[in-house]
């Protein structure tokens, strides 16, 4: 029998410690900065950054970014658990189709953050809560640009309901 | 030539005459006063008169009434009879209640599916559980043996038999080509005395089906009637074409329309023309014409075709 | 394999809104291969129903699990303990799959969470296409491989309707091919066209849902 407790992803150890950081966080920051997730294609950034997981606050937004090693590999159940532990946005920053090392990883990308949209309409949630960019090589400054764009395109839709009541 | 019912339609063909056959479609209500209306109006031209089953999955007042407004009212029906909505109980049982109430001539076919009722202004019954429980050349076999063996399908036996003069359909063009003459052969050996096809605007080719037909002996042993649809518009020949399987058009037949001054005299004209290429066909012995919810345009073009009076049958 | 599709999930909220506590369970084979019931599948849905729920303030939990098949006995014994803390069960596996939970687990509820629809096979990436009608009486020994009973939408028998485009597609969907037209040149590439111009009389039904519900015995296999 498998369940999400006995689940091997390490991610999930990362969700974890968002919601945790973003709880302990919450005194220190104004309500209404967006939190975004950015999943990176490890060729998205160049190497002289961050490891492979790291937060950031910038004016107006946070940010939490996560290395993938092709965003192809990022899956909808995984975009779905970060939406839903409080992440106002996620951005995925995936290669440029030509680029792609796995050559076809992220047009499936592509293909699975549009499915995401569809699921997000469907239950009444904004489907900018989750978008892709193609880009190589980006300096850590440049991914919290990337952050930046989708937290201005999330801003009209509010804080992500899941954080109610809180 | 044995004869199986003695319908005006088969004693007709017997006689060697060119036989007319027009078609009626069932009003989408139960007013009986709407199926006489058009008997009134096609009353004497045609030797037998098809009434259409549900044609599109459309409701329609059913086959077997509105085939007995006509009966009533002098004219003889052929009655359609689809796969689509009964299973071979209720066709069977139909088949006996039709005959008990006069009609002699059926048409059997498979039926266009239930989700094309669904479309354009007509909302249908796309969600209905379908039957097609035998298919039209089973169904054929069916009429037979309820004709020639006095039995149903499944082995039980009527008393007395219940004999229908038997007809199909055959669409030659619609692919795969080299089967449709395979088709043919099987409705025919099931037992098909006549034969209705698809709508014939390409006389070329429906020639060379039936020549193949022909060959294989097949024009001897059933009555071939090409169908005609009369055409109204070049608008509405490019849609069949490109619509309806089975149904080809010749390019400058299209043309010919979209240039005509008036296409609805214009139509009238090709329609008089395909009635002269196919009787002119070696192998055809007459014709089926439809225009569809336009059937007051019929009379002139079977008188224009030098087809009235219908001739006495002695 | 056994094909299904999530219901919508309007409709799935509606039924769980009532309750406090939800055990979702997926199934690991048929609705797994067609990406509808797997634990990817639970995995995705589980989310999407707590953020829908949450943003109509209905507060209800939901807990998951994924058996490696939903119509085994033995499998289904491990969700016992799970299945105490619950006071509704929604399954994503196939309508046996539902059913079987129900009969274990009575008198919880269990909901279906996906339409049970057709027998497929998954032709490419994200395409699933019927193949079988679970008719009782396989034919294709002679229509070469290709079935009309479940990819004919008249289930013809003795060769193809007047509806098959130019383009070799049914008229009644253009996205599927006429099969006929399929076995006819299959026949014909076999040098066997002939043995289509075989009669094949009525088919018999019975052995198929149209019988009746099954219920088979194996004396050989019997306890």
């Amino acid at each position: 029998m498998q369940n999400m407790e006995s689940s091997e992803e390490p991610l999930l150890n990362f969700v974890f410690a968002f919601g945790k950081a973003h709880m302990s966080n919450k005194s220190q920051r104004p309500d209404q900065d967006p939190e975004i997730v950015v999943l990176y294609c490890q060729h998205g950034l160049r190497d002289e950054a961050k490891g492979s997981a790291w937060y950031q606050e910038s004016a107006g937004l946070s940010v939490r970014a996560e290395m993938m090693p092709c965003s192809s590999k990022i899956e909808v159940s995984h975009i779905l658990k970060l939406l839903e532990s409080g992440a106002d946005a996620v951005e995925v920053v995936a290669c440029p189709e030509k680029s792609c090392k796995y050559l076809v990883g992220s047009l499936r990308a592509e293909r699975r953050i549009e499915y995401i949209r569809g699921l997000l309409e469907k239950i009444g949630y904004a489907p900018q809560r989750v978008g892709i960019s193609h880009k190589l090589s980006q300096s850590p400054e440049q991914l919290i640009d990337l952050a930046r764009a989708r937290a201005d395109a999330v801003r009209p839709f509010g804080v992500n309901p899941m954080k109610k009541g809180e | 030539m044995k004869m199986f019912v003695g319908s005006n339609l088969e004693r007709r063909l017997a006689a060697g005459h060119f036989a007319v056959t027009a078609e009626v479609g069932p009003p989408r209500g139960p007013d009986p006063a709407d199926v006489k209306k058009k008997a009134s109006i096609l009353r004497g031209v045609a030797d037998a008169y098809n009434v259409t089953d549900n044609q599109t999955a459309v409701v329609r007042m059913s086959s077997v009434a509105a085939s007995k407004i006509l009966l009533q009212e002098g004219l003889e029906p052929v009655m359609q009879i689809v796969c689509r909505d009964r299973n071979r109980i209720a066709i069977q049982s139909d088949l006996l209640g039709a005959w008990a109430l006069g009609m002699r001539n059926v048409l059997c076919l498979s039926g266009d599916h239930q989700s094309a009722g669904a479309g354009g202004k007509l909302k249908g019954h796309p969600g209905a559980k379908n039957v097609y429980d035998i298919d039209s050349i089973q169904l054929i076999s069916v009429v037979k043996g309820l004709r020639d063996g006095a039995i149903q399908e499944g082995g039980d036996s009527i008393s007395p038999a219940a004999p229908f003069f038997i007809g199909a359909a055959w669409t030659p063009l619609s692919p795969p080509e080299k089967f449709r003459i395979i088709r043919l052969a099987k409705k025919i050996n099931a037992g098909a005395n006549f034969i209705q096809t698809q709508a014939v605007y390409d006389i070329k080719r429906f020639a060379e089906a039936v020549r193949r037909a022909e060959d294989m002996g097949l024009t001897d042993r059933a009555a071939i009637l090409p169908g005609i649809i009369v055409p109204r518009s070049a608008g509405m020949l490019k849609y069949m074409n490109a619509n309806v399987p089975g149904i080809e058009v010749p390019e400058d037949l299209i043309r010919r329309m979209k240039d005509a001054a008036d296409p609805k005299i214009e139509g009238i004209e090709v329609t008089l023309e395909l009635i002269d290429a196919v009787k002119n066909l070696s192998g055809i012995k007459g014709v089926h014409l439809q225009a569809i919810e336009a059937e007051e345009l019929l009379p002139d073009i079977i008188r224009s075709a030098g087809l009235l009076p219908r001739p006495r049958i002695y | 394999m056994i094909f299904a599709e999530w219901k919508p999930l309007d409709e799935l909220i509606d039924k769980l809104k009532t309750h406090k506590k939800v055990l979702l369970v997926g199934c690991a084979t048929c609705v797994a291969e067609c990406a509808a019931g797997g634990e990817k599948e639970v995995e995705t849905l589980a989310p999407l129903l707590r953020m829908a729920l949450k943003k109509r303030d209905h507060s209800v939990e939901i807990v998951t699990a994924t058996l490696e098949k939903q119509c085994e006995w033995e499998f289904i014994e491990q969700l016992a303990h799970q299945v105490t803390e619950v006071d509704a069960i929604m399954s994503i596996a196939c309508g046996i799959g539902v059913q079987a939970l129900a009969e274990r687990f009575d008198p919880i509820t269990v909901y279906p969470g996906v339409n049970t629809s057709a027998l497929t096979i998954r032709e490419e990436a994200g395409l699933w296409a019927t193949r079988c009608a679970a008719c009782g009486d396989c034919i294709l020994g002679e229509t070469f491989g290709y079935c009309p009973v479940a990819r004919c939408a008249k289930s013809l028998l003795n060769g193809p309707c007047g509806g098959t485009r130019k383009d070799g597609k049914c008229e009644v969907n253009g996205d599927v091919d006429c099969i006929w037209n399929l076995i006819v040149e299959r026949a014909d590439e076999r040098g066997q066209l002939e043995s289509l111009s075989e009669f094949k009389k009525a088919k018999d039904w019975s052995n198929s849902r149209h019988g009746g519900p099954k219920r088979v015995i194996r004396e050989d296999l019997r306890q």
